[in-house]
């Protein structure tokens, strides 16, 4: 475990000063920009009986489920060995008195962390943006808090899935584009049980079902046939484990050559 | 003296290409230089070593115990990799205390060995700078600073001369004689013999994943010295220069370039023949304008060596 956590805390701390951090923490703001022109509109004599709850579970809520924490946990999970490989640096990593595992389990913290951090900051502004009338009602914070869980364990296993994709394969971030943008955006809504082959099944079967069953925008979830919740959790959990296990076990077996 | 890092019948292929073919050889504390040219083999056998590579046949082990996938190994071995790496956007000082952190010392001893490190890789003024701001030298001396920095007892180098200027060689070449007389044990490679030559007097001739020649640089230059070399030398007088030389036993063939103005010399006894050179380019009609080696390379001499 103290191996696991000083490679967290190296990569926590140089995670935060790549330029790549920087570039999705301006994207991960786009969301904010919308609900801030939404709301400059509104002030501005716009339409006042749209509901700021709604655009959030319904356009915010799908930009940051179906684009944003994939995105994220693609660059930054498939990063996790790849950018030591492409960048020659794994040899630094490699001849310290480390286990393999924890470089990668660290790592994958490490990143984990910085995504969710992303993710919270555009999040919780968005929400407080277009529901600050209903800050003083426990229900929104509850809302809010099952909005944030739901996408920490979206991070949790993206990011497993995609550490293991980045460990396995050399060019992983093409094979990772057609997963989160092809596979998970049809497989969620096929029929029946087929839907349970795409991890956003489970996140939006934890979702509160307003975001399902209603709304001008319901048609990219009407189909759900959810799942319960705690096997949700459950199925979610596991995904991440199996994932990380599977990218751990490889990551000490195979050998990286770097090209010249 | 009990070998510290011992090899034996290692071999890797990558596919269908040989990296290295059945090594064996013991290494003990003090310098040993690995030469060969560039493709021999070298950094494949240093990836072996420090456990980057899982070797296909054969075995090695550093202090008695194997390396790869056992990283208790690493709190004795240094590597400086030959790859120009880093994480450019941390400061040497962040680069070398996170590196060292992972070494197991608590945040005092963190400090004050990579204090001691850039003091004696001379950077510690330029400690607080990006990497990705320092110049080709500082670079190098920043890799042999994380090698160096927790005091191991094996260093592994990896061409650590290349692309240095002169004066950074020389400091680099004392710094490096400074841990060999320390009764470490390090491990250098190098493509250029004269680099070598400044380090040690022990060392491993490694062509094409083999092992040509182990010892001292003497029996090296011994084996050299058994064949021939060529040497050209420039002159406005080409003929009375090679008329000189024809007729002496060590010269074996004479001959004058397209250019006309220079002569090809082929000599079994370099030693002889530069000594009545420079006897006669101290002649007033002698014109002797230039002298150069075109064999006096690590290729050249790794060719005689095998023949081809």
């Amino acid at each position: 475990m103290k191996t696991i956590r000083e490679i967290f805390a190296f990569f926590a701390f140089y995670g935060r000063k790549t330029r790549r951090t920087q570039a999705f923490f301006l994207i991960s703001l786009f969301p904010v920009a919308i609900a801030a022109v939404f709301r400059f509109h509104q002030a501005m004599g716009g339409d006042g009986s749209f509901d700021g709850m709604y655009l959030f579970t319904n356009v915010i809520m799908t930009f940051f489920l179906q684009f944003l924490i994939l995105v994220l946990t693609l660059f930054f999970g498939t990063s996790v060995t790849s950018e030591e490989v492409e960048g020659r640096t794994l040899t630094y990593l490699v001849t310290r008195p480390v286990p393999k595992s924890s470089i990668l389990l660290g790592k994958y913290a490490a990143y984990t962390l910085i995504v969710t951090v992303l993710v919270w900051i555009g999040l919780v502004a968005c929400f407080l943006i277009l529901n600050f009338e209903r800050l003083g009602e426990s229900q929104t914070w509850l809302v809010l808090l099952r909005y944030l869980g739901v996408l920490t364990l979206g991070i949790l296993a993206y990011g497993g899935f995609f550490t293991f994709l980045g460990t396995f394969l050399k060019k992983s971030i093409m094979v990772g584009l057609l997963f989160s943008f092809g596979w998970e955006n049809v497989i969620q809504y096929f029929p029946g049980s087929t839907q349970r082959f795409a991890i956003v099944h489970y996140l939006k079967s934890l979702l509160p079902r307003v975001m399902t069953s209603r709304g001008r925008f319901s048609f990219l979830t009407f189909r759900l046939e959810p799942t319960s919740g705690p096997v949700s959790i459950l199925t979610l959990i596991l995904i991440t484990a199996g994932f990380l296990a599977l990218a751990a076990l490889l990551f000490h077996h195979k050998e990286y050559i770097y090209e010249d | 003296m009990s070998a510290v890092i011992a090899t034996s019948k290692l071999s890797k292929w990558y596919g269908n290409v040989l990296g290295l073919s059945d090594v064996t050889i013991s290494i003990e504390p003090g310098i040993t230089g690995l030469l060969g040219p560039n493709g021999a083999g070298k950094s494949t056998f240093f990836n072996l070593l420090t456990g980057q590579l899982k070797p296909s046949i054969g075995s090695l082990t550093i202090f008695g115990e194997p390396v790869r996938n056992n990283s208790r190994a690493f709190r004795r071995i240094g590597l400086c990799p030959e790859q120009d790496a880093f994480y450019e956007e941390l400061s040497g000082w962040e680069f070398l205390t996170n590196l060292l952190r992972l070494q197991g010392y608590g945040p005092s001893e963190v400090a004050a060995k990579a204090e001691k490190a850039l003091g004696i890789v001379e950077l510690l003024a330029d400690k607080g700078r990006v990497v990705r701001s320092y110049s080709h030298g500082m670079r190098q001396r920043l890799k042999f600073a994380q090698a160096i920095a927790h005091d191991p007892q094996v260093v592994i180098l990896d061409e650590p001369l290349n692309g240095l200027d002169p004066l950074g060689k020389r400091k680099l070449i004392r710094l490096i004689k400074d841990f060999g007389r320390e009764g470490r044990t390090v491990l250098v490679s190098s493509h250029v013999l004269p680099e070598i030559e400044a380090l040690t007097a022990d060392i491993v001739l490694l062509h094409h994943g083999k092992i040509l020649a182990v010892g001292g640089i003497q029996n090296i230059r011994d084996l050299i010295d058994t064949h021939p070399h060529i040497i050209a030398v420039r002159s406005s007088a080409p003929r009375a220069l090679a008329a000189h030389f024809v007729g002496e036993e060590y010269v074996l063939n004479v001959h004058f370039e397209n250019s006309r103005d220079s002569v090809l010399f082929e000599t079994t006894n370099r030693d002889r023949f530069f000594e009545r050179l420079t006897r006669y380019a101290a002649e007033p009609a002698a014109a002797v304008e230039e002298v150069t080696s075109p064999d006096d390379n690590l290729q050249a001499v790794f060719d005689y060596l095998v023949g081809t």
